[in-house]
């Protein structure tokens, strides 16, 4: 009796802590909505999705930081991702055992630097460059998207190697046996078979782009301006809410959990687009 | 088998236990102060919370420290957060004095706040080093900075584009640039926006024809500073009122100082702090 | 009469069948144009094939050498600051120069320990749940669902949350627990993912071994599946350090940016390097040797990072030997 107690507590328990990750969710949609409530309720949406941040003036308009979100997060992955997948067909394809394992480090490695040392990075080292190179202050679009793409590597080349190698081994043999080059496998077999899986890995890197924060921080700008060229200043939802938050009060601060509210629908949306290309490979298969 | 259980999981907590462990005593080992306190006071005891404007930060530590070495029973923790994060903390009783490098504004002047300034921060515009002009008049820094007037020739210059770098929106630097030399209006749109002194030091020294504004504090040979209206920004200059960018740094308590708070705050603002630690960055309140 | 004489030219998948014998000249042509035209294609499929493998290579090489520039680079800026002991293990300066970081070390530890005491348990058993107790089903898929929309959540997003919730709600302050707590959420989803995996690997002969032995499912877990899968955790749990130790974001509004003296409780603010760098790059900027204090700050950290990460695979492969059981998670 006293066993199948403690193994009714004991389920129970591990249940709950299960759950820890679904209650996660919900609080933090919960707090961040709460606290983001005034802004919709005093300043309205239509402020809040304009163009205009003015805050002395009433205006809480965050499309600037939302087209700065963007405009880095495309040219991260503009850099990024055919680097990734091309890492992860050279590991998958290419690489010879000793190599394999040795460059799996490499990008794990990768992984491990801390945003903040590769801002610092870029603030320190690329920055500088890119000013001398254009003349402009060096920071924008053109550094974030650059620090970006090195955040974005190690995500989707991990996601797209497991993708690659989740196409049948078989395939490859039989194309192979049939003459084709490597590259002709790779282009005919490979990558139309593995072409939902990378674009999983794409996605999910692109939401690792979009929620970065540190590394954009120290070489955005800032500036609270649309981007007119590659080396303009601007802010991205992250790196405003970042360096606002702590001097701002009342409606101000409402609009900057708003932001937050709307990089949470954001990465939300992205896996639920996941979710679906998940769901429709495997229904394909 | 139950060796070999805890190898995974204990492995971690045990890191953990031996970590704090060893940080603990590491933590001891620090806590030996050696300033006597002054016999006839009072011995003080207890915990003091601040927190607040990551500008008066590094005072208030320096303070905080100084504070408990004179008096080993207490404790002051100074945390950061932003000015308005101090302001609210302050009213809302989260903790003792909330530091700011900005004044009240109008919805916070409700709160029962009781305002402590404790030290004067001059602002000097500042250009990068290669600019010819030396002096601009509180006109051409208003047309510059709020986009009237975009070429260095306008103002006695070279023929160059004039790269205009400000303060960010929560600076409290910014706000006082703005409504002194802006006349509250806003910058130019598109300006680059620095987040420190620091940053704006680093990026108007190394942007060719760039023009921003720094604390005195900060003003180093990298860049140049300007005179402002034919005054030079320093110490002298804004004790005799002749310059006058110049902003309070503050902290606040929730209705009139007292016990332990009002002892920090006395101590902040005594001759002996003041002119020890306050004097090297900014403006000491016993010159004022 | 030897008859219609058919020659057969097979290359690369092309098969091409020649009429030979009647008119040899002919023939022979047909023959050399066809061969002809194999060959351009092999030249070009094999030309495509070398640039493929040309630019594989040379992918991989730009991946490792981004690496080894962001370790030179910053180490070059700081390792000679970082491992000077008076650096390391000095105080810190808010107006002086010549400050040290040794309380943003201990923060950083600090905060991990706690973290790592309060993530490892809950994601361990969150593991256990889904892959021992869990039937697939309605509750596996929310549990799962819950997980990948928290590990996608931007951390200056749960550092805002923890500030709400945990600073200024449960009045937790800016503290060492308010930023455990926030980081635990933030690492549970990669510790259950990688628990789970070290628990899946066990194979399913362990516990049917134990449980015809009767055992009860728990005991089973306890004694069989957990030893065994105890590298994987541990891999896990090292990783999450090293996750922990280089987040900032989260960690800015909830423990803390700066600090002089070792943080010693759990309630009271610290500053964890990753933190105080970005302190030093705004206001601790007053100090005049700010950069060389960010430089030697980022390059400890980097110079961590690395060894928790390597160190992790060293001892997953240790344990793994010492256990003889399978390997969790590689």
């Amino acid at each position: 009796m006293q066993g199948i107690d403690r193994e009714w507590i004991v389920r129970k328990t591990l249940f709950v802590m299960a759950m820890m990750a679904v209650l996660g969710v919900l609080l933090i949609v919960f707090f961040v909505a709460r606290e983001a409530m005034p802004a919709f309720t005093q300043a309205g949406p239509a402020n809040l999705f304009s163009s205009a941040w003015d805050p002395a003036g009433g205006r809480y308009g965050m499309l600037i930081f939302i087209t700065g979100t963007l405009t880095t997060t495309v040219g991260g992955l503009l850099l990024g991702a055919p680097l990734a997948i091309g890492s992860a067909l050279f590991l998958t394809q290419m690489a010879p055992r000793r190599v394999r394992s040795f460059f799996t480090r490499v990008v794990e490695l990768l992984a491990g630097v801390p945003s903040i040392v590769l801002g610092w990075l870029g603030f320190t080292v690329m920055v500088p460059w890119i000013r001398e190179a254009t003349g402009s202050p060096g920071t924008g679009i053109l550094a974030a998207s650059i620090i970006l793409a090195i955040m974005v590597l190690p995500t989707i080349t991990a996601i797209s190697k497991d993708a690659l190698e989740a196409v049948p081994r078989s395939y490859l043999d039989a194309s192979l046996a049939m003459g084709a080059t490597r590259w002709q496998t790779v282009r005919r077999v490979l990558i139309p078979s593995a072409k939902p899986g990378l674009l999983v890995a794409v996605i999910l890197g692109m939401g690792r782009a979009i929620g970065e924060t540190m590394a954009v921080a120290l070489v955005i700008g800032p500036a609270t301006a649309y981007p007119t060229s590659l080396t303009s200043p601007t802010h991205t939802l992250t790196t405003k809410i970042l360096m606002e938050m702590g001097e701002s009060t009342g409606v101000q601060r409402s609009a900057l959990f708003a932001m937050g509210l709307v990089l949470l629908l954001l990465s939300m949306a992205l896996i639920v687009l996941v979710r679906a290309v998940t769901r429709e490979r495997r229904e394909a298969a | 088998m139950t060796r070999r259980k805890s190898l995974g999981i204990a492995t971690a907590l045990s890191l953990a236990v031996v970590l704090a462990l060893v940080l603990g005593a590491a933590g001891c080992g620090d806590k030996g102060g050696e300033s006597p306190a002054e016999p006839e006071k009072p011995k003080l005891s207890g915990t003091l919370n601040l927190s607040g404007s990551t500008t008066v930060l590094p005072l208030a530590q320096e303070a905080a420290d100084m504070f408990m070495d004179e008096n080993p029973d207490v404790t002051v923790n100074v945390q950061g957060g932003g000015s308005s994060v101090g302001i609210s903390n302050v009213a809302e009783g989260v903790v003792d004095i909330g530091n700011a490098s900005r004044g009240l504004k109008d919805e916070e002047k409700s709160l029962g706040l009781v305002d402590h300034e404790i030290a004067l921060d001059v602002i000097v515009v500042i250009a990068h080093k290669d600019v010819e002009v030396d002096d601009l008049t509180a006109d051409q820094v208003f047309g510059i900075f709020s986009g009237k007037i975009t070429n260095w020739k306008e103002v006695g210059g070279k023929d160059a584009p004039i790269t205009v770098v400000v303060r960010d929106e929560a600076s409290g630097t910014r706000e006082m640039f703005d409504e002194k030399a802006l006349k509250k209006e806003k910058p130019k749109e598109g300006a680059i926006e620095c987040n420190s002194n620091g940053v704006m030091r680093q990026t108007v020294s190394s942007t060719p024809n760039s023009i921003g504004y720094i604390s005195l504090g900060y003003l180093d040979g990298s860049v140049k500073a300007l005179k402002y209206g034919g005054v030079q920004g320093s110490k002298e200059t804004a004790v005799n009122k002749t310059y006058p960018l110049s902003r309070y740094l503050h902290m606040f308590t929730k209705g009139e100082a007292t016990g332990l708070a009002k002892a920090f705050i006395d101590f902040v603002l005594s001759d002996r702090f003041q002119d020890e630690v306050v004097a090297k960055e900014y403006i000491p309140m016993t010159e004022i | 009469m030897s008859g219609l004489e058919v020659k057969t030219v097979e290359e690369e998948g092309l098969r091409v069948e020649v009429a030979a014998g009647l008119c040899e000249s002919r023939d022979e042509r047909l023959e050399r144009v066809i061969r002809q035209h194999i060959e351009r294609h092999k030249r070009r499929a094999a030309a495509a094939d070398r640039a493929f493998t040309a630019a594989t290579w040379a992918v991989a090489a730009v991946a490792l050498g981004i690496l080894a520039f962001i370790v030179i680079t910053i180490f070059a800026r700081g390792l000679g600051t970082a491992l000077n002991p008076g650096f390391l293990f000095g105080k810190p300066q808010a107006i002086k120069e010549g400050g040290g970081i040794w309380p943003m070390v201990v923060s950083s530890f600090y905060l991990a320990a706690l973290t790592v005491a309060m993530v490892v348990p809950v994601g361990v058993g969150a593991a256990v749940y889904m892959s021992e107790f869990a039937r697939e089903g309605r509750v596996t898929r929310l549990v799962r669902l819950g997980a990948d929309v928290l590990s996608s959540v931007p951390s200056v997003v749960f550092g805002i949350f923890g500030m709400v919730l945990f600073v200024v709600y449960l009045g937790l302050g800016y503290s060492l627990l308010a930023g455990a707590l926030t980081l635990t959420l933030l690492n549970l989803p990669t510790v259950m993912r990688t628990s789970e995996e070290a628990l899946r690997a066990v194979p399913v002969s362990y516990r049917e071994a134990s449980l015809a032995l009767g055992a009860s499912r728990w005991e089973t877990v306890k004694r069989v599946v957990l030893p065994s899968a105890a590298p994987g955790i541990t891999t896990g749990a090292v990783l999450a350090v090293g996750r922990i130790v280089g987040e900032s974001a989260a960690v800015i509004y909830t423990v803390g940016i700066f600090v002089r003296k070792i943080p010693v409780s759990p309630l009271q603010p610290a500053a964890p390097m990753a933190a105080h760098i970005w302190h030093t790059y705004t206001e601790g900027a007053l100090v005049s040797d700010w950069m060389r204090i960010a430089n030697g700050e980022a390059a400890f950290l980097l110079l961590l990072v690395l060894a928790l990460n390597l160190g992790a695979r060293l001892l997953t492969r240790a344990l793994a030997k010492k256990t003889g059981t399978v390997k969790g998670n590689e």
